[in-house]
């Protein structure tokens, strides 16, 4: 436990120092979009890794969010931050609708996750459509940015440290709740649910609350994510966008709290490296999903886990 | 207002076809190897732009380049299940992923290839029948009446051939059938392979109607997927009913509300039965 | 009278799996339900625990009525069930499935003040007094050896014992066991007369289904016998048992003993 922590500490004094050395925009940029997307993957595995569900939702809940974020500024004239807390409760509204119907009607599995794509594809169009307020397919551009404590959150350094704030509170809640009780109904869902049941764990309401908790957590990254891209586009609820945070959380490992982060990590720095154009960035995505199932079901964390495992036994 | 709607519901039966014909290959895919193949939108795709080059690129004749490319989409089919789809027989979650993963790769190839420009196949076969005062091209009800005789043909297989008759077995008593003697893992095979080719002949048929773009396959198979589900997977002519259904409910549809929703409704669908009547319309029919 | 069941019955199409069956249960006594394999005894034993509504009859636990109540309500209100088929959390150690098994203790300790121990572990000490039971129930059952072992890795005698102690830990009222002895061997049933004993002298009621006359024989207080989904005989045990009816039963004909 010490070393754990131990290495802990100094992996975050290495992240806290690192824009004082590494002067590059480009890798400060990718870690940006590391750590946004790794908020993505650690609350989406929290609804698939740790309780066993596969939602197609998460995308929808980012894009959802980011788009709300933006019209509560314009239509409601609220402040940045204001308008990202109200995002999250309609997220979390959305969630607990399509949660409810889903878990009400006890799906399972394969089944939750195609109704969870549907929705999401709902979603999709609506944004796509409703022309007059999400200008549809064009997008909308965002011209202004945060304040936080006096300071204008604009550059590529303020939100380094603004989206790594962000994760570090989304590691430390999902940590405390996996390894909490609440973590422990998520797993006996995942295992047994009809066991966990007769005794007495109320299923729907757990599956219920990872999934709004993860969604919430998901729209939080979508809100930041929008107003640091600048832009939003419907493209954000793409399934593409599901199919990439599913592959980040298999790469990864969906066994720990912190391993999607390593996936995250991978696959947002790997295109941008290597200056990948979208389709061929689609195409590592879709093979690494694909090798991750069929070689590396258990993801690097996972495979590292069980190797020193069979070192200890030996 | 009358032909408007008889134009609508009769083009809509015949769109209801090809999310048919797409959907049998995804009840056949459930049925034998247990898992929702939704890559199958890809392999329409690749048996789209396969009937194109034959067609327009090596100069064959439509009705040659058609079988041309069925045949190379089923060899295809036959490389993915080797290669993948083997892997992953009656696991759902992973069937999902894996084919989804696929659909990224394969769509991706396509539009570096043949980018996002539309493919457009000259004419076929021109002129129209004109019933009642609505026009109908002849071409569509060409493939109209091509994917009904091939879904019925396959019904036929199924219940009077003996190959069809271990395979419907094997979906019913995957051991028994074993014991019986049938070649499980050559019967699994070949059903992928054939639902492949019947996604290709629909994606060659589609290419003689529409312009082609590298992602035509996925609304394709989301709606096919529906439209099992509807009719309830597994159902061989359920499968056909359900894509009419849902064609027709498109069609009619965009009279009455605004062309957005024209995709909504198979997700309404698709929700609705999930939660209310999960074994489908025609559940417990062949 | 802890437990009421009262006409139940349970139709499956044409099929009757439970004809209007009733008795009682009274607190702190050891009920046993005898009757050969597909006398309806799991059927039976799921409706009165809620886990299926009946076709007709009530279930009251406590004079109120159970059936058709969510199970987790089920286990809360005091009546908890084991499974016949050992049900467990594959990846778990035997440790870990008690700790789950605590939940509905802590629900019951804290309340909704249980979200507190999320930010702050040490609330209301709850944890430690959970580790604490778990480690009792674990010393209960004879588990000690298998403690952090994984439920994968454990004998099946010890799998059903897994699934006394989770029920245990739930602090059951009324312990509905179905078919514990089912598929052990001597000492192993020895080890769970000897658990389910020390059960009652705590004061928690047993209503256990068997088909093991021996085991069932020395460990009730008082005996129903099933038969085709219908009650054909309660009484004492020895009395139960050398019943007619009861006999047929079993072996189809008449014999002067079992």
């Amino acid at each position: 436990m010490k070393s754990q922590q131990a290495g802990l500490f100094i992996v975050s004094i290495f992240l806290l120092a690192l824009p004082l050395w590494v002067k590059s925009d480009v890798v400060l940029t990718i870690l940006v979009f590391s750590w946004l997307q790794g908020m993505l993957a650690v609350s989406f595995n929290l609804i698939f890794g740790f309780t066993g569900q596969l939602s197609m939702f998460h995308a929808a809940a980012f894009g959802v969010a980011a788009y709300a974020t933006h019209l509560f500024m314009q239509h409601l004239g609220v402040g940045y931050w204001t308008a990202v807390v109200l995002a999250a409760l309609l997220v979390s509204v959305l969630s607990i609708i399509v949660g409810t119907i889903c878990f009400r009607f006890r799906l399972k599995e394969f089944y939750f996750a195609v109704v969870t794509l549907a929705f999401s594809e709902m979603a999709r169009l609506t944004v796509l459509n409703w022309n007059d307020v999400t200008n549809g397919s064009l997008g909308i551009n965002l011209q202004e940015k945060p304040w936080l404590l006096g300071f204008k959150v604009d550059g590529t350094v303020p939100w380094y440290y603004l989206s790594l704030f962000a994760l570090a509170a989304t590691l430390l809640v999902c940590w405390r709740v996996v390894h909490s009780w609440m973590g422990r109904c998520f797993s006996a869902i995942r295992l047994n649910d009809e066991l966990g049941d007769t005794l007495g764990i109320n299923v729907f309401r757990y599956k219920l609350a990872a999934f709004v908790a993860g969604n919430v957590i998901a729209a939080i990254a979508g809100s930041l994510y929008a107003f640091y891209l600048g832009s939003l586009e419907p493209g954000f609820l793409s399934i593409d966008q599901s199919l990439g945070i599913v592959a980040m959380v298999l790469l990864g490992g969906r066994s720990s709290v912190f391993a999607p982060v390593a996936g995250a990590l991978l696959l947002t720095a790997l295109p941008h490296l290597i200056h990948f154009s979208a389709e061929v960035r689609s195409i590592v995505y879709g093979s690494i999903l694909i090798l991750t199932i069929l070689v590396l079901p258990q993801g690097i964390y996972g495979s590292i886990a069980a190797l020193l495992r069979k070192r200890h036994a030996a | 207002m009358g032909q408007l709607l008889l134009g609508q519901l009769l083009n809509g039966a015949i769109l209801g076809t090809l999310y048919g014909i797409i959907a049998l290959g995804v009840t056949l895919t459930f049925g034998i190897t247990g898992i929702v193949n939704f890559a199958l939108g890809v392999f329409m795709m690749l048996g789209a732009y396969a009937a194109w080059y034959f067609t327009d690129v090596a100069g064959l004749p439509y009705p040659l380049a058609v079988p041309c490319a069925v045949a190379v989409t089923a060899l295809a089919g036959l490389i993915a299940d080797q290669g993948l789809f083997r892997f992953t027989r009656n696991n759902l979650v992973n069937g999902l992923l894996v084919s989804i993963g696929m659909i990224a790769v394969l769509e991706a190839s396509a539009l570096l290839i043949w980018t996002s420009t539309p493919k457009e196949l000259h004419r076929v076969l021109p002129g129209v029948f004109v019933i009642f005062g609505f026009v109908l091209p002849k071409m569509k009800l060409l493939v109209f009446g091509l994917l009904l005789a091939v879904i019925i043909a396959t019904y036929m297989a199924l219940t009077r051939t003996w190959i069809g008759r271990a395979a419907y077995a094997y979906a019913q008593n995957p051991e028994a059938a074993q014991l019986m003697g049938v070649r499980t893992s050559r019967l699994q095979t070949g059903v992928v392979v054939y639902s492949t080719a019947l996604a290709g002949l629909g994606g060659a048929l589609y290419a003689s109607l529409y312009s082609l773009e590298p992602t035509l396959g996925s609304l394709f198979v989301l709606k096919a997927v529906e439209a099992a589900i509807l009719a309830g997977i597994g159902s061989v002519i359920g499968s056909l009913f359900g894509g009419i259904i849902l064609g027709v409910t498109e069609g009619v549809g965009s009279i009455y509300l605004p062309l957005a929703f024209r995709d909504a409704y198979g997700l309404v669908f698709l929700v609705a039965i999930l939660l209310f009547k999960p074994a489908g319309l025609f559940a417990g029919r062949r | 009278m802890l437990l009421e069941v009262r006409g139940l019955t349970k139709r499956f199409g044409g099929l009757t799996a439970v004809a209007d069956v009733s008795f009682g249960v009274a607190k702190g006594e050891i009920v046993g339900i005898f009757g050969p394999n597909g006398s309806g005894k799991t059927t039976l034993l799921s409706l009165v625990a809620g886990l299926m509504p009946p076709t007709q009859g009530d279930v009251l636990w406590k004079s109120a009525p159970i059936q058709g109540r969510p199970a987790h309500e089920v286990a809360a209100a005091g009546l908890v069930k084991t499974f016949q088929n050992p049900q467990l959390f594959a990846e778990l150690s035997v440790i870990e499935h008690l700790q789950i098994a605590g939940h509905l203790e802590l629900k019951r300790r804290l309340g909704w003040k249980r979200l507190a121990t999320l930010v702050r572990p040490e609330f209301g000490h709850a944890g430690g007094a959970l580790q604490a039971r778990a480690e009792h129930v674990v010393r209960l059952c004879r588990l000690d050896a298998s403690r952090d072992r994984l439920a994968a890795e454990i004998s099946y005698g010890e799998e059903k014992m897994l699934g006394v102690a989770m029920a245990l830990m739930c602090e059951p009222e009324l312990l509905l066991l179905d078919e514990p002895a089912s598929g052990l061997g001597a000492g192993e049933i020895e080890n769970l007369e000897a658990v389910l004993r020390d059960l009652k002298a705590h004061g928690t009621t047993l209503c256990i289904i068997d088909h093991k006359v021996g085991f069932l024989g020395r460990l009730a207080d008082r005996a129903i016998g099933l038969h085709h989904g219908a009650k054909i005989a309660e009484g004492a045990p020895d009395e139960v048992l050398r019943n007619p009816d009861v006999v047929m039963a079993y072996l189809g004909h008449s014999r002067d003993r079992i």
